[in-house]
């Protein structure tokens, strides 16, 4: 008896360490977005007068004028619409490519993954020129489509991935009596591969939506028209390099981070999966 | 069913639209952007004409490109060795414990998939020179450095600011990826070294550091692209202001060569900077995934 709690009590205490440390982070992940709420809900002065103090009364009229003010409604429907059409055109044709490569039998097959594994090295960065100047010839700049576009093809190597993964789990003998019954490649596919793959379709999808709904750069250098930007975009406006909003910036970013956290609450668990078999295998 | 799965047709019009798609958006404009490289852009005829080498001469000579450089390569270097240590002690302390193991990994996941855009904006406002963190100080007597400003030293203080703001948000993703790799070690390997009467900290030497070696070099070389890529951060953390106070990286330069309103519309420069760019991320993934590429060992 002596024994094992001799060999219990240092493990003991460094299991509170852990705990410790780990409380300390959470006040370090925690404290700064909840701060984003506090601010959101102060006055101009205030923000200046203590800006870590509560506010002495919640403002919740800034969320108004942020949202007027940086036009955050046609921003956010932007957004969403860039982002659910990246995510629909990057499922089906993702999947379908990704069915293909996992399960149909031709020779370049495993060239074809590679071409689009090389997809996830190359930065964006590289091809915005090129891209601009070409959009710019086909009036495709200042249009929404011109962003859904290199949104998709960088979304797809990710979904390609992590759907032939999803694929190749699936059973031979399940497409064997598929075939037996009758069914041509076209109903194996969709009625019975694309269903059975909901889960990693799902986790693909959130990643594609969170990834483009976040991005900046393209959105920036794409979108000059004010109707047309989407919320990242709208959210540095607000920094000018005369003078910052803060009463209206504070709320204008809690305005773009709360669906994100919605989501990540609601999801979590699979988002988790979903990022790390994605760049496990990769 | 072998017949089906062979079906000529069909493989065409599934891979069709991905493969079109990534020639077009990705391939060509790649090829492109070699060639602009190699070229002048005239804004006023919006003609390119060939000049070799030429915008990479004058790259070579530009100062702003050397701290760009500079910057983007302290990124680089910082981002892989703090994510290194920083994601495996989380991840190695993180399957020490049971309790509450998914909300600390949750949240500390969490930033990762906010808008880096937003919370660079939060950042900006707490190393801002007077309120935020300095007025924290100040109440103690304490007068804070201008982080965001400063221009002193060869790694600038507002870099350092935002390479540990950047190692804040994104070190979730190496945790996980550890974590991944940990959790997938056989526990009887640690059981044994026990009764060996190993110590914790010799089984992390002596198991774990070896059996997640694999892992290391994906999530490193993930880290390496990242910081190359690096732009969201600054943008909204320095805005405009990267240009006056040398705190350039490699992807704020080309967007201010190939955009700016000021300085904008020298594609062929800014192109000769996306070639280097990605030069770089090949090299880096190249030498890390070199570095540590191990046989997988039966776990």
């Amino acid at each position: 008896m002596n024994r094992t709690a001799e060999n219990e009590k240092p493990i003991k205490i460094s299991t509170i360490l852990i705990y410790v440390f780990f409380c300390f982070m959470m006040v370090l992940y925690l404290a700064p977005l909840f701060w984003i709420g506090m601010t959101s809900l102060k006055t101009r002065a205030e923000i200046y007068k203590s800006p870590f103090g509560w506010p002495e009364a919640f403002q919740w009229g800034n969320y108004a004028v942020a949202w007027k003010a940086g036009k955050l409604g046609i921003a956010m429907l932007n957004s969403l619409f860039v982002c659910v059409v990246t995510l629909i055109l990057t499922m089906i044709i993702g999947s379908m490519a990704a069915f293909a490569i996992a399960r149909l039998k031709w020779k370049l097959s495993g060239a074809a993954m590679i071409y689009i594994m090389i997809g996830m090295m190359i930065p964006v960065h590289c091809v915005l020129i090129p891209l601009f100047v070409r959009f710019a010839g086909i009036g495709l700049n200042n249009n929404l489509w011109g962003l859904i576009l290199p949104y998709l093809t960088f979304s797809l190597p990710t979904c390609v991935f992590i759907m032939s993964g999803f694929f190749r789990s699936i059973p031979n003998e399940l497409l064997e009596s598929a075939c037996m019954d009758g069914c041509t490649i076209y109903q194996i596919f969709f009625r019975i591969c694309f269903p059975l793959a909901r889960t990693g379709l799902f986790v693909t999808g959130l990643m594609t939506f969170i990834g483009n709904w976040n991005e900046l750069l393209l959105a920036l250098v794409f979108v000059s028209d004010d109707m047309k930007k989407t919320l990242p975009v709208a959210l540095t406006k607000f920094v000018t390099p005369y003078q910052t909003n803060y009463d209206k910036m504070f709320p204008a970013i809690m305005i773009a981070i709360i669906p994100t956290i919605v989501v990540y609450c609601l999801f979590s668990n699979q988002i988790v999966d979903g990022l790390t078999t994605g760049a496990v295998k990769g | 069913m072998d017949k089906l799965l062979r079906d000529k047709k069909a493989i065409i019009l599934f891979v069709a639209p991905a493969l079109i798609l990534f020639t077009v958006v990705l391939f060509i404009p790649i090829g492109t952007s070699f060639y602009y490289a190699l070229c002048d852009y005239d804004k006023t005829t919006r003609s390119y004409s060939f000049i070799g080498f030429g915008n990479f001469i004058k790259l070579a000579k530009d100062p702003t490109m050397r701290i760009a450089l500079k910057n983007s390569l302290f990124f680089l270097v910082f981002s892989c060795v703090s994510q290194l240590i920083m994601g495996l002690l989380l991840a190695a302390l993180l399957t020490n414990i049971t309790k509450g193991r998914n909300v600390f990994k949750n949240v500390i996941y969490l930033p990762c998939v906010l808008s880096s855009a937003a919370l660079g904006l939060l950042w900006a406002f707490l190393f801002h020179a007077k309120v935020g963190i300095n007025n924290l100080l100040a109440n103690f007597g304490i007068q804070g450095p201008a982080w965001l400003y400063s221009t002193s030293g060869f790694i600038t203080l507002p870099m350092w600011v935002i390479a540990f703001v950047s190692l804040w948000q994104y070190v979730g993703q190496s945790m996980m990826l550890y974590m991944a790799q940990i959790s997938g070690i056989n526990k009887s390997l640690y059981e044994a070294s026990y009764i060996d009467g190993a110590s914790k900290v010799k089984a992390f030497r002596y198991i774990t550091l070896p059996l997640v070696k694999p892992m290391i070099g994906t999530a490193m070389s993930l880290n390496a692209i990242g910081s190359l890529k690096f732009f969201d951060l600054i943008y909204s953390m320095l805005g405009d202001k990267t240009e006056n106070l040398k705190m350039d990286v490699l992807a704020t330069y080309l967007y201010r060569t190939g955009f700016s309103s000021k300085g904008g519309n020298h594609y062929g420069k800014a192109s000769a900077i996306g070639v280097i760019l990605v030069v770089l991320c090949l090299l880096a993934t190249g030498i890390i995934n070199k570095l540590f590429k191990t046989e997988n060992y039966e776990m």
